[in-house]
């Protein structure tokens, strides 16, 4: 019995999250199967069984499965789950989708977004917006948990030669839930939950036009584009971009917030990356309390300034 | 430059010193409860710090302006008063007969603290037109109520009081504006001066209340009657129709309350403004001193709210300035200056006073409540007699009070306290209103010595010194708390003494001595409702109850309140006895 | 219709939590509590949709002590139609939740339940998922726009890269996201209105359910603390710092 990791893809590539969770999958028992349910998606499942470390890819392909939707995947994965212990997702949009939901067909309680792994049964996850660490403990038989990307390290995509077997669809009436249509947000920039460099803008950027102040300077630094809860919520830019307790949790190499003033929910997403630099005119901004090089000024000066010098 | 209310001090002052459970039972309060009053407060929070308090700074630096005839509020000011009366708040404790709400006036003066903290500026409105409801609501005619007060109730028009005129100020005796009778109504002729949201656009009509002169009126206070003036003229259908005869001449620039707009109004540049007689001619003054208590007691709300928002200014600014090394060391980290024994000093003041001005305001608020709703007559008249020696204590301790503590906020900030950015500029600015409008704090002095205390010969005055008398502060366990309390109560019963036999000599002594009198009246009152507040807190703590750490501040700073604060009454009583006849001793030409 | 909005009181937003020094929990007592933002916006959607005609009657419903009536309270001011408390004061953990409001789902047969999408104190982001499972519902999570056409619901979601539009059978669970709407003021008439609105209390014990937790809290502690750094006064100094100190670009 092993580790069953749900491989997370839109049927032609591997979302890197994938590779974390099989880290930490690997943490727990050498033996970790990946399941690809998707449609058309031979191309995943061959990647995914190069993955080092990997032993078992288990395919699944039905159009039921093309979209991901979490009434039909949740009957396939609590179909075949009583031959793991554990039952891993990245804490992405869509493990926390699925996963929670796998754990309501089987009488499971789920543990969510953990960020350390301290035995087969015992795991540590941040709770109130990161403002307190909990070690918390699983008391059932399945431990359906996800990962929060960021504290585990991606394994290596190459190297390993799994086994891949494939698996039967479950069988579900499948109308609750009809895929209509996708808006991604179009992007050739690093993806911002892996990127290396972020930078972020918030209410003080004060505008979407004004939003290409910050985009110039991510491009100069090959950079991921964030934003804060605020600038979401004015239509600066999409709601995907949003770093925090309630969005994305980051923890790049550098972070450079911009007219962010540091509240509680947005440190909770990025407080965990390396280095820190924060720009904003208010010298009281909470957002220098954890800053490792702030710059008390006008955004709109130093920032096209920034961008010009690198 | 946030505020965010001081919820748990609030309901501990509405719920252990003002008998809330209590006022909530009196006959037609009774809708209210306790945990209604709560749900009430936390609501009317959100509306305070999300709303009202971020215009707060917008509100000073952009200002009301006159433009093209027109008085133009600052950006945001319309969408604020929309939401605010659109939520119901503009009449919390209005009879539900005209569509308000009938809460206590307990709870509505804790409600209005929040809103005078947050945007002082943008509540005076609101104050204004409820002034102008009251007015109404006791004298006006039913044909009047029912044209105006439902409107004026849902806010959808605003109220003003127009008192003043260039030469009748203090001295109400020498208003000029002219009333004609004409028909049903009468025609206004005259200038008023100093309107608070004399002219506005958050409202299409405005209701002004207005004091005047009929032509065979008697000289001085007993020839003034009250009349309502409308904006806009009102159909019989109630719906709004032609311009009155009244203009905003122009505004006035001030050295605070910015986004306040404070008019001069020209009545009857043309045909004469169309006003109608509200209750009876010749009784406008009489009228003005029924609705002046609830007026006045709304100006001491005013200091308190003022002195809260800075010290919660002051509060948040000393944690975060870092300047200089805790005493006694060379070496090692700086500190903030919170650190610092004498910026403590400064935060310790400020607290202690604010809340014993917040716990002497509701007192006021309870008493009122009870003095109009208790069904025992002696008990109405017993609190009515609270009320009314406390209200020019209230309206003028508070607002001197609210003013000393704008500046020990701006002293905190140091140099950064008289920059404007930070705010706490404006907090001394704004302040400084309160001890001039609705009587100022010579007449709220003059008002106490005379009307309150010679009047009844002292009877208020050693009816509430013997209920101070009852409580012994050291049960709270704060060392000297007794002494110190005993020695106040005799500061005031000997100044009292003195003052009615010295009325007797000389009349100017009463009215010299009346500031430091009223000051005298302030902090002992203060330091009995301290002192009720640590022992209220002693109890909770015996019995193990609520949040201890709360509880321990209230009594340390009551214990402060009484060393820094109360032990200053032998000195008032000094001046009082030894000095008040220095005060006219020089002549008029030496000065 | 009739819409089940189940609501969780927690810590206010604005306070910052401390941590028990025996690391059994963070501070509860005396402090601010709120009900939980995402649950605000959920109430204020159904209310919404019972403005437009589409709902009928909203039940709220919450589980936990006394006090939660406060919270129950403040939904109904805003314009729910009734509340019921499930009453414990044990703690209880979202699989148990979801079996409760799968009780009682049973009993009010509503034909949509709409719930935060995460409580902000344990930031779990599961009871609706798992009720969902539970009933065998169809789930739209972390919801951005709801619009009912033909029977079905067409939902939008906040997803990993951007929106995603899916078609749920009806009846279904819903998580709110935060763009999902603006919730309103309470107005003070409403407050006093609430009063009035019938409110039933059950003791979680008289619903014979398994509620016991499987996830046993063994320690909460203080995060580790990040130390502040340094001032730097031009875009040279930054670059310099960032090329040769951090050693990050
Ligand atoms: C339930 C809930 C969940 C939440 N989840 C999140 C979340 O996941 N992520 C998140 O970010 N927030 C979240 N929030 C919101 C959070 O509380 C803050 O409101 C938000 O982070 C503030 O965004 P901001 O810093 O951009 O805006 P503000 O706090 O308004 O700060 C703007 C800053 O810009 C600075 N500035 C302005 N102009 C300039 C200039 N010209 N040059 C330099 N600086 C300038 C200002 O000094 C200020 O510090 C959540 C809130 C709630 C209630
Ligand atoms: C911003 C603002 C808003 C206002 N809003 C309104 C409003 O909405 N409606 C309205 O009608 N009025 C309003 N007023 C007018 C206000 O009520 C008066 O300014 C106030 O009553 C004082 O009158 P005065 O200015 O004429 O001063 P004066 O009466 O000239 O007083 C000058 C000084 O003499 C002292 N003094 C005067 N008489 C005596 C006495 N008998 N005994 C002892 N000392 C005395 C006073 O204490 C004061 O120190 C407003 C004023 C301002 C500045």
């Amino acid at each position: 019995m092993g580790v069953l990791v749900v491989a997370e893809h839109d049927n032609e590539v591997l979302q890197e999250s994938t590779l974390n969770a099989v880290t930490a999958g690997l943490e727990i028992n050498a033996e970790v199967s990946v399941l690809v349910a998707g449609q058309n998606c031979g191309g995943v499942v061959d990647s995914v069984g190069k993955v080092a470390g990997v032993s078992k890819v288990l395919s699944c392909e039905h159009e039921l499965y093309e979209h991901q939707l979490a009434e039909s995947l949740a009957g396939l994965i609590a179909s075949i789950a009583s031959d793991y212990t554990h039952i891993l997702a990245a804490a992405t949009s869509q493990g926390k989708n699925v996963l929670p939901r796998v754990a309501g067909l089987l009488d499971v309680a789920p543990i969510s977004d953990i960020t350390d792994i301290q035995s087969a049964d015992t795991f540590v996850r941040p709770i109130y917006a990161g403002n307190a660490i909990a070690t918390v403990q699983s008391e059932d038989t399945i431990k359906i948990v996800t990962i929060r990307p960021t504290t585990f390290d991606a394994a290596a995509a190459d190297g390993g030669s799994a086994e891949i077997v494939s698996i039967d669809p479950h069988d579900d009436k499948q109308d609750l839930s009809q895929f209509m249509g996708q808006e991604l947000t179009q992007s050739d920039r690093p993806e911002l939950t892996s990127a290396r460099i972020v930078v972020s803008g918030g209410r003080g950027m004060g505008s979407s036009e004004n939003f290409q102040i910050i985009e110039a300077l991510a491009d100069k630094l090959n950079a991921a584009v964030g934003a804060s809860r605020a600038a979401v919520d004015a239509g600066y830019v999409p709601n995907d971009y949003q770093v925090g307790q309630t969005g994305k949790v980051v923890a790049p190499d550098l972070y450079v917030a911009v007219g962010i003033s540091g509240a509680i929910q947005h440190l909770a997403g990025m407080k965990d990356s390396k280095v820190i630099v924060a720009i904003n005119k208010d010298e009281e901004a909470p957002i220098f309390q954890v800053a490792d090089y702030g710059m008390v000024a006008d955004l709109f000066d130093v920032v096209p300034k920034l961008t010009e010098s690198l | 430059m946030t505020y965010s209310a001081p919820l748990q001090d609030m309901e501990f002052v509405l719920n252990e010193l003002c008998d809330l459970e209590g006022v909530c039972s009196l006959p037609g309060l009774q809708e209210t409860t306790p945990d209604l009053a709560s749900a009430v407060l936390e609501e009317a929070a959100k509306i305070a710090s999300e709303v009202l308090a971020p215009l707060n700074r917008q509100g000073d630096t952009q200002g009301a302006k006159h433009l093209d005839g027109k008085v133009v509020t600052p950006d945001g000011w319309k969408e604020a008063y929309r939401e605010f009366i659109e939520g119901g708040w503009n009449s919390i404790s209005f009879s539900e007969k005209y569509g308000g709400q009938s809460l206590p006036y307990l709870v509505a003066t804790a409600v209005q603290e929040m809103w005078h903290a947050s945007n002082m500026s943008f509540a005076l409105c609101p104050m204004l037109t409820q002034t102008a409801m009251e007015a109404l609501l006791m004298h006006g005619s039913d044909a009047l109520k029912q044209t105006y007060l439902p409107k004026m109730v849902s806010g959808e028009w605003t109220g003003t009081m127009n008192l003043t005129e260039s030469q009748a100020g203090s001295d109400l005796s020498a208003v000029r504006t002219q009333a004609e009778p004409n028909g049903d109504h009468y025609r206004l002729y005259g200038q008023k001066i100093f309107i608070t949201y004399g002219d506005h656009d958050l409202t299409e009509n405005i209701i002004h209340m207005v004091l005047a002169r009929t032509p065979n009126a008697p000289e001085g206070v007993r020839g003034i009657s009250l009349f309502l003036v409308p904006k806009l003229l009102v159909n019989t259908d109630g719906s709004v129709g032609e311009p009155n005869d009244v203009r905003c001449v122009s505004i006035e620039h001030k050295l605070g309350i910015h986004g306040s707009p404070t008019c001069v109004l020209a009545y009857g540049d043309k045909e004469g403004a169309v006003g109608y007689l509200v209750g009876e001619e010749n009784q406008g003054l009489v009228y003005m001193f029924v609705m002046m208590n609830l007026a006045r007691h709304a100006v001491g709300v005013e200091g308190l709210a003022i002195a809260e928002r800075a010290y919660q200014q002051a509060a948040s600014f000393a944690k975060e300035r870092v300047q200089g090394r805790p005493i006694g060391t060379k070496s090692g980290d700086r500190v903030s200056i919170i650190h610092h024994a004498d910026v403590r000093r400064m935060l310790m003041t400020m607290r202690c006073k604010v809340e014993a001005m917040r716990s002497l305001a509701y007192l006021w608020a309870g008493a009122f409540d009870k003095s109009t709703h208790h069904p025992d007559e002696d008990e109405r008249l017993r609190q009515q007699q609270i009320v009314e020696l406390l209200t020019p204590i209230v309206k003028g301790w508070c607002t001197e009070t609210g003013n000393q503590l704008a500046s020990l906020g701006v002293q905190v900030h140091g140099g950064m306290g008289f920059i404007e950015e930070t705010g706490a500029a404006q907090h001394f600015r704004d302040a400084r209103i309160t001890t001039i409008y609705e009587g100022t704090t010579g007449i709220q002095a003059g008002d106490l010595v005379g009307r309150k205390l010679l009047r009844d010969g002292g009877a208020a005055a050693v009816m509430m010194l013997e209920t101070m008398r009852k409580i012994e502060p050291s049960m709270a366990d704060i060392k000297e708390f007794d002494k110190i309390y005993k020695q106040s109560l005799d500061d005031l019963e000997q100044a009292t003494q003195w003052l009615l036999k010295a009325a007797m000599e000389d009349p100017q002594l009463p009215a010299a001595a009346s500031y430091y009198y009223l000051e005298l009246w302030g902090v002992v009152v203060g330091g009995w409702l301290m002192a009720k507040s640590a022992l209220a807190a002693q109890k909770k703590k015996s019995a193990g109850e609520g949040d201890k750490a709360f509880y321990d501040n209230k009594i340390k700073t009551a214990s402060y309140y009484a060393a820094h604060v109360l032990s200053g009454t032998t000195g008032l009583r000094h001046t009082i006895i030894e000095g008040s006849d220095d005060v006219m001793a020089l002549q008029v030409e030496d000065f | 219709m009739k819409i089940l909005v189940p609501i969780k009181r927690v810590v206010d937003y604005n306070v910052k939590v401390r941590v028990k020094s025996d690391q059994t929990g963070v501070e509860t007592a005396n402090v601010k509590m709120s009900m939980n933002p995402f649950d605000e916006i959920a109430v204020e959607e159904a209310i919404r949709l019972q403005e437009a005609g589409t709902a009928e009657e909203i039940v709220i419903v919450s589980i936990g002590i006394k006090q939660c009536q406060e919270t129950i309270r403040t939904a109904l001011a805003m314009g729910a139609d009734r509340g019921i408390l499930v009453e414990t004061e044990e703690e209880v953990q979202p699989l148990a939740v979801a079996k409760i409001l799968k009780h009682l789902v049973e009993k009010e047969s509503p034909q949509l339940v709409i719930t935060g999408k995460q409580a902000i104190d344990d930031d779990n982001n599961q009871t609706g998922q798992l009720l969902a499972a539970l009933l065998g519902w169809s789930q739209g999570t972390f919801a951005s726009k709801l619009e009912f056409t033909d029977d079905r619901l067409k939902l939008t979601r906040e997803v990993d890269g951007g929106l995603e539009t899916v078609s749920l059978s009806l009846p279904s669970v819903v998580t709110t996201d935060l763009r999902l709407n603006e919730p309103r003021f309470v107005k003070l008439p409403n407050i006093m209105k609430a009063k009035k609105k019938q409110l039933d209390i059950i003791p979680m014990d008289s619903l014979g359910l398994d509620t016991t937790s499987r996830v046993k809290i063994l320690k909460v502690e203080d995060p580790p603390q990040r130390e502040a750094g340094i001032k730097v006064d031009s875009v040279e100094e930054l670059i310099d710092k960032l090329k040769n100190e951090a050693k990050v670009i």
